[in-house]
Formats: C-alpha cells, structure tokens, sequence
C-alpha cells in the first residue's frame, strides 16, 4: 500500500471548441502537480478565476474526463488503468464528488431520496434495513432530516436545501478523498459556517481528505491547510493556506484578495427617483 | 414623487403538495408587502430555504403548481402603465417578457438550449428586441460579454463546453443585454470568483444608472448587498422582518434576526468562525406559532409565542416586525 492518497502529476487537458470559421483550443488545464498523504489527512483547496479548470481538474481526479497530458494516481494506482465494474466501485466507494450547481447535478425527474438510497446501496453496499438511516444520520449531518425531504423532486427544494442534500449524499460511503466543487455557494453565512466545520470534523475525526474549491476567501482561510490559486489552466501560486492568503505573491493571488467584498461597503450607488 | 415600479402587497404563496398521500402546505411567502421605486437596487435576504425564490417566481409571474398565490398582489408600473401580474392575462405577461421585465432564475440554467450553441440562445430572446442589422447584433452582443469578463467565443459553445460561471454569466448578459426596466435576479454571482463578481456588479449598475431600471436582487451575501443595493429586506421564515436603506440595515439593525446576520459576516483573517445561529431553520410546512424566529430569538416573550408582530413604520424608511425592536406594535 503505498503512502500517497491522490497524486497529480503534470496534468493538462485540452478541448476543442468553436464554430465552423472559428476553431480553437482550450487550454483548460495546464500542467498541474501536487500530492496528498495518506497519513495526513487534509483540506487541500483549489480556488481561482471562474473557468480557470478548477472544474475539469475535480473532473479528471473523479476519473470522468481523462487527461490529454500527465497521470493521476490514486493509492499508486493510475486511473487511466481502472477497468471493469467491481474497480470502478472500489474508486468510487473511496473518492466521492459534491458537484457545482445543485441544480444541474440532479436529474430534474428523479426524486432526490433515491439517489441517497442508491448510494448507501450500491456504493456502500450497505444492507437494506439500514439505508434510510444512513440517509437520514448524513442529512442530519448538514442541518437537514430524511422527513424533510422524503419523495421530493430537486425543484421542490430551495439552492441551499439541494446543495445540502448533495453534500450528505458524498458522506455515505464514508470516502477517503471528497471532490467538493463550490458545496456551499448557494449556503448563508450562518449554515456555511456548520458545513464548513462539518468538512473539518470529517479531517480531525474520520480522517477523510477533502478537496475544497471555493470563491470564499474567508471560508478557505478558515478551514484549509495547503492551498493553490488557479488562473487560466495554471496554478499561479500554492503553499500553505494562511501564508498565502496573509501574504499573496502573485499579482493574480493579491488582486483576487484585494477584491473581495467589504460588508461596509464601499459602492457608488445612484440616487433613487422614487421611494417607496 | 413618482408611482413606484413595483408594488406588492399583502402577498401570500404556498406549495400544496400531496406525497403518498401526505398533503404538505409550504407557507413559503406569507403576508408580504414592499415597494421598489424607480431607478432603485432593492436587495432580499436571508436563510437557505426561507422563501426567497418563491417570493421572486411570484413576483415574476413565474410561477407553476404545486406553488399557488393565496391572497394579494403584485402590480408593475413601465413608465405609467401598470401591470397587475395576478390580472392581466398570459398575453400581456408574455408581452413584458424581456424587453420589459427580466427575470434571472437561481441556478441560471434553465434558459440555455443545451443543445444549442449560445449565440442562437441570444438571437432567439434578444434579436427582434433589439432589432438590428445581424452585424450590429453581434457588436452589441459582443460588447456586453466583454463587460461581463467574458470572449466573443463563448457564442460559439454549446452550454456545456462552458464552466459554471461562464454559463452563469451568460444567463445575466442575456437578461440584461435588451437593457429591461426592470430586472430580477436570483443568487447571479454565487457561482463567480470576486474579481469577475466585482465586474458582473459594476455591469449590472451601469445598466442599471444608463436606463434607470429597477431590480431585486436576491443573494445570502450580504457583503454583496451592502456593495449594490439601495435598500435591503429581510427575509425570516416566509416573512419579511425588517427593511431599510442598506448602510442603515447594517449600521443598526433592528431586527433580532438581522442583527445576528450581521454580527455574523465572515472576513479573511478570521481564524475561528463566527457563531451561527443556533437551533435549525423552521419548517416552512409547519412554522412556529406567533413571531417565527422566537424559538431562536435571544429576547423572545411570551408575548412572542401567540402573536404576530405586523411590520410596522420605526422611522422615516425604516420598517420592521418585532415586538421588541417596535414595542408599541405590541397587542
Ligand atoms: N466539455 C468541454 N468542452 C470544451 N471546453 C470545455 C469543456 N469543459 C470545460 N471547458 C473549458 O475549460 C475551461 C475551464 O472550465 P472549468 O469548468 O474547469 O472552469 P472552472 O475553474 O471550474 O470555472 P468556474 O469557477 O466558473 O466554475 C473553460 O474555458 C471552459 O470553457
Ligand atoms: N415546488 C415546491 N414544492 C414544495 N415545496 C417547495 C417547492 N419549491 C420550494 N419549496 C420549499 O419552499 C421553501 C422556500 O424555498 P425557496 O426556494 O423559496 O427558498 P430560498 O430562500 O430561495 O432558499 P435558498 O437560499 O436555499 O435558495 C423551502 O422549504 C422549499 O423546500
Ligand atoms: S417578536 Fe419576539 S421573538 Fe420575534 S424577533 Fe422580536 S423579540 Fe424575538
Ligand atoms: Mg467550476
Ligand atoms: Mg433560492
């Protein structure tokens, strides 16, 4: 067994894309490299400029889009290599994804029980007498319960109940490494703060790893040991969370820093004609 | 003084769903009254699943079963002609689509053909608003991607070649690119690092100050709230609890509720979180009696728990619904 969760060995990935007159190519990702241990687990986070491959890059670890360069080993195991149904469970009971945007994640005419009973099932191989409990303790776990959402289509529940739901999803089989694309951008402040402890208590108590990406600054200086910040296919700058965040080198790293709303808001608003 | 832009008044929507049998009442917008003036950014906040959205599909004329309008109404004014949503027929409604009233779902997806290059998503809602020369389309079209940090090859993608973000920002420049008077948006940055974010406000505001449009603006961030609008409601539990001018809100919130949510703002540099709020968020299906934040409130009373306190005028602008924080509104 070898002492390496996942590692990311200079992987790029390219797309084609455009019109008839127009063909181009997308440099999503572009050589990109790091590793985490087994022996320490960690919340490795990811943030960076919208459509910079932090999407594509979560999608390749998934083993759902391939690389066009480099390799990904999980426990000295290259994905590409991960054949056959009974390989792609093991994987899948390990490394489980919360994907962005709730709302195109699930299948709009599937209730969104079923699909935590389908994981506790056949992911987690649990027994039948004990998949609405595994459901129900995962949903309590994100400030939700099973009563709530029994029989309930993802267009009955609000953003930040369906965001949840996906979060309590990716705990059944209780994986070794979670993927979390953005799991708490349609959350409040308030909720965000016990996810995000939720996400340190899986490290500390369960020894999970998490990949964390995030537009929130504040949330990723709070819970992240190692970070790196992402722009155009490339990782700009990475080291240790709150060094980075205290003290950004690149000028990408300090503008995205220097951006971030103030609740004091300083904004030029216009006058208004009419009140109500 | 002019009429305001939109009026709604003594608005009331439930979901009334039956699962196997189990009928379930979802009091999601209950008794709700506000105004947005012309030329006005008025911003809603609150909790996940406190009736946001569901106030805004109202407000839309968006609305489809189980989701039904109990009581009230919901009356639109474009330059002098008012436009009762709950009245005027699907007709009418269709008529003030776009050009008039735009309306950015949460999650965004929901206008993108996926199987559809984004360019024909642009020529089929804003082409014959805009009513150009195909060329002067694409230059107008152009220019407003760009402001939204997005590359004229984005027209050329189908919905599922583009990131998150980009797919979310392509949502707004199509909601806003016929430049609307009135423009609803829901949770339109959750999906944007905070330099595009940054530029997607700025945008939105100069659209907003160019034409003197109107908008709601739905978002949990308040940071974002205090950023762009004008004045701020709250909203608790299917209600709205406290209103005002947003630096106001912020400077000295009346509501319990309120003053939680902003005492509770994250910034970088905090190493241990702020304190959320204890006890869950109640059930829409079967809320608290009386004030619904009392069995979270600090300073609840007994006069809490079998009454409602009604939203009531504290001072010039500045409304809320609290026994305490508008002790003579007590019964
Ligand atoms: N299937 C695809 N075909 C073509 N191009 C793609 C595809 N998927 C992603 N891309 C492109 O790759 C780039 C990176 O996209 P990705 O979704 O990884 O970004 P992201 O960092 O997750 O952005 P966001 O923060 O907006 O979610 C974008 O330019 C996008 O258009
Ligand atoms: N179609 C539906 N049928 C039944 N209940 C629904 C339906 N849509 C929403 N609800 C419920 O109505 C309540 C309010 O939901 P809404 O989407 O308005 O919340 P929200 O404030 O927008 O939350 P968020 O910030 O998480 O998006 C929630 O309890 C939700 O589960
Ligand atoms: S009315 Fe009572 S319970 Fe409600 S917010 Fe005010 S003090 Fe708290
Ligand atoms: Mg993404
Ligand atoms: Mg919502």
């Amino acid at each position: 067994m070898s002492a390496t969760l996942i590692e990311v060995a200079e992987v790029g990935r390219t797309y084609a894309m455009g019109g008839l007159f127009s063909r181009h190519r997308v440099r999503a990702v572009d050589s990109v490299s790091f590793a985490m241990e087994t022996a320490r687990p960690e919340i490795f986070t990811i943030i960076g400029e919208s459509g910079s491959g932090k999407t594509t890059l979560a999608r390749m670890i998934l083993n759902m889009v391939a690389p066009t360069e480099g390799a990904i080993r999980f426990r000295g195991t290259d994905l590409s290599t991960i054949r056959g149904a009974e390989a792609r469970l093991k994987f899948m009971r390990a490394v489980q994804p919360i994907f962005q945007n709730p709302f195109e994640a699930f299948n709009p005419l599937k209730r969104v029980d079923r699909y935590l009973f389908m994981t506790a099932r056949r992911v987690a191989g649990l027994p039948e007498g004990e998949v609405e409990g595994a459901a129900d303790t995962a949903l309590r776990n994100v400030g939700l319960s099973l009563a709530e959402i029994r029989g309930r289509f993802p267009h009955e529940l609000s953003g930040g109940q369906l965001q949840r739901v996906a979060i309590a999803r990716a705990l059944i089989p209780s994986p070794a490494l979670i993927v979390a694309d953005e799991p708490v951008s349609m959350i409040d402040a308030s909720l965000r703060i016990s996810v995000v402890n939720l996400l340190r208590r899986l490290r500390d108590e369960m020894g999970m790893s998490i990949i964390y990406i995030t537009h929130d600054l504040a949330t990723a200086y709070y819970i992240s040991d190692r970070i790196i910040i992402m722009r155009k296919g490339q990782v700009v700058e990475s080291g240790d969370a709150r060094t980075v965040l205290d003290r950004p080198q690149h000028p990408y790293s300090i503008a995205l820093k220097a951006a971030v709303l103030s609740p004091d808001g300083t904004n030029e608003k216009t006058e208004v004609t009419s009140h109500a | 003084m002019t009429a305001p832009a939109l009026s709604v008044t003594g608005l009331r929507a439930y979901y009334r769903t039956s699962h196997f049998g189990v009928e379930r009442e979802v009091k999601a917008v209950d008794d709700i009254d506000f105004q947005v003036g012309v030329n006005e950014i008025y911003g809603i906040a609150g909790e996940s699943s406190c009736g946001k959205s569901t106030l805004i599909k109202t407000i839309a004329a968006a609305i489809r079963p189980p989701l039904k309008v109990l009581a009230g109404s919901v009356v639109f004014n474009f330059g002098g002609r008012a436009v009762d949503v709950y009245r005027a027929g699907e007709r009418e409604i269709d008529g003030i689509r776009w050009r008039h009233l735009s309306y950015i779902m949460q999650g965004s997806m929901n206008v993108l053909n996926p199987v559809r290059r984004v360019r024909n998503s642009f020529v089929d809602f804003a082409f014959r608003h805009i009513g150009r020369s195909t060329a002067e389309f694409t230059r107008v079209v152009v220019d407003h991607l760009k402001r939204l940090h997005l590359e004229p090859e984005v027209l050329d993608a189908y919905p599922h070649q583009l990131s998150g973000g980009m797919r979310q920002r392509v949502a707004i420049a199509l909601a806003t690119v016929c430049r609307p008077e009135f423009i609803i948006a829901d949770e339109p940055t959750t999906a944007l690092d905070v330099i595009v974010q940054k530029g997607v406000l700025a945008m939105i505001r100069d659209v907003q100050r160019e034409i003197g449009s109107s908008l709601i603006f739905v978002t949990h961030d308040l940071a974002v709230h205090a950023n762009l609008c004008h004045r701020l409601g709250i909203m608790y539990a299917g209600r709205l609890v406290e209103e005002g001018p947003t630096s106001e809100v912020f400077r000295q919130p009346l509501h319990p509720y309120t003053q939680h949510l902003v005492s509770s703002l994250p910034r970088i540099g905090d190493a241990e979180p702020k304190k959320g709020l204890e006890g869950a968020p109640p059930s829409l299906a079967d809320p608290p009696s009386g004030c619904r934040f009392h069995p979270r409130c600090p300073v609840a009373m007994d006069v809490c728990r079998g009454n409602v306190p009604p939203m009531v005028t504290v001072a010039p602008g500045r409304r809320v619904a609290c026994f305490v924080a508008a002790p003579e509104s007590r019964p």
